[in-house]
């Protein structure tokens, strides 16, 4: 390896350790606030009934070969019947629905206040560690890496010969970002890990979730080949009672 | 530790297999606890005793084959009545830890020999 550069102490205590610190504080912080912040959305019936259709009809899916052919026919028929199945959602529609999910302005209000409670922390640390932390070697990181990390790694030191190892602290700040993830989700519980692109993707689901998943569930539905299991039941029972037997 | 996984019946003898969806999940939490817990704690070790390079990667390997066995193990060696499939318990957030090992790796590394 290349020279063993010896970094001063005070690097270790007055950089490393309060950037964690304040990490894990600011993500404690916003968990809570979060929390406080959380205004009760009164669920739209329709919605509700909506989705409870489509857990019926997954529970007919996966419990379909315990009842009789004629029976799983019938239930299935009134599912995705054409014209008055449960399942069955004419195009138009389907349209309204959506466009109406993002125009609700209580929906546009909530969504946009999580992803500021997201975005605002990251940014203002960053800054905060820009400024601050700047134009010093921060930390060694224990693998080696290829050249072309190394303006994204060192983007403070300017001189080249230094081994891509040594880093700046915001490299050490990106890695804090994506390490606590998993601690946060330790200590704060479930469901609060950092991720944005889960929130995200939750948000946007209950524009979409309506309309797309019916449609869905109904193919499902159509696809599904019923092998009664009744009939085999005693073979089975006769296999079992065998090897406590023997 | 794996606690809260009641019994699912499953039944081995056609392709039936009927599930206790919360408490499969729930096993999956299980699962995704214990290894981000000790990926964590693996990397505090692969720091303190000084890995660098591949050595610390192989080590991170080697907690989450570790998790695996010891998860296996806790199941008393029957997979299939608390999981649905073999690859559930072993391969199942085998990389999520991985960021976390890498930070707190380079966090003991740094603290105990550059210090």
């Amino acid at each position: 390896m290349a020279e063993d550069l010896v970094l001063d102490t005070a690097i270790r205590d007055w950089v490393l350790i309060p950037l964690s610190v304040v990490m894990v504080l600011i993500g404690v912080l916003r968990y809570f606030v979060s929390k406080l912040m959380r205004s009760y959305q009164v669920p739209d019936a329709k919605i509700v009934k909506e989705g409870q259709v489509i857990v019926r009809a997954r529970n007919l899916r996966s419990g379909a070969n315990f009842i009789p052919p004629k029976a799983f026919r019938a239930r299935r028929v009134y599912f995705s019947n054409e014209e008055n199945g449960l399942l069955f959602v004419p195009k138009g529609q389907a349209q309204n629905a959506q466009a109406q999910m993002f125009s609700d302005p209580n929906m546009a209000m909530d969504m946009m206040k999580k992803n500021l409670s997201m975005i605002i922390p990251q940014t203002l640390t960053f800054a905060w560690v820009n400024f601050f932390f700047s134009g010093f070697v921060a930390a060694k990181i224990p693998f080696p890496l290829t050249q072309r990390f190394r303006s994204m790694l060192q983007n403070g030191i300017d001189l080249s010969t230094v081994d891509v190892s040594y880093v700046s602290s915001r490299s050490w700040y990106f890695l804090n970002l994506f390490g606590l993830r998993g601690l946060f989700s330790l200590i704060l519980g479930e469901e609060n890990a950092m991720d944005d692109t889960q929130r995200m993707m939750q948000m946007s689901g209950f524009g979409f979730d309506p309309t797309k998943s019916l449609s869905a569930e109904k193919d499902s539905l159509d696809i599904i080949q019923h092998e009664w299991a009744l009939p085999k039941f005693e073979q089975r029972a006769e296999a079992v009672l065998r090897k406590l037997v023997s | 530790m794996a606690g809260g996984s009641e019994k699912k019946s499953s039944e081995d003898a056609n392709d039936l297999q009927t599930f206790n969806a919360e408490n499969l999940q729930s096993n999956m939490k299980v699962i995704y606890y214990s290894r981000t817990f000790l990926s964590i704690i693996g990397g505090v070790i692969a720091g303190i005793l000084g890995f660098t390079g591949l050595t610390g990667f192989i080590f991170y390997f080697l907690i989450m084959a570790i998790t695996s066995i010891g998860l296996i193990a806790k199941a008393k060696f029957s997979v299939h009545s608390y999981f649905d499939s073999w690859n559930r318990i072993i391969l199942d957030g085998f990389f999520g830890g991985l960021m976390s090992f890498v930070l707190f790796w380079t966090f003991a590394y740094d603290i105990v020999h550059i210090f």
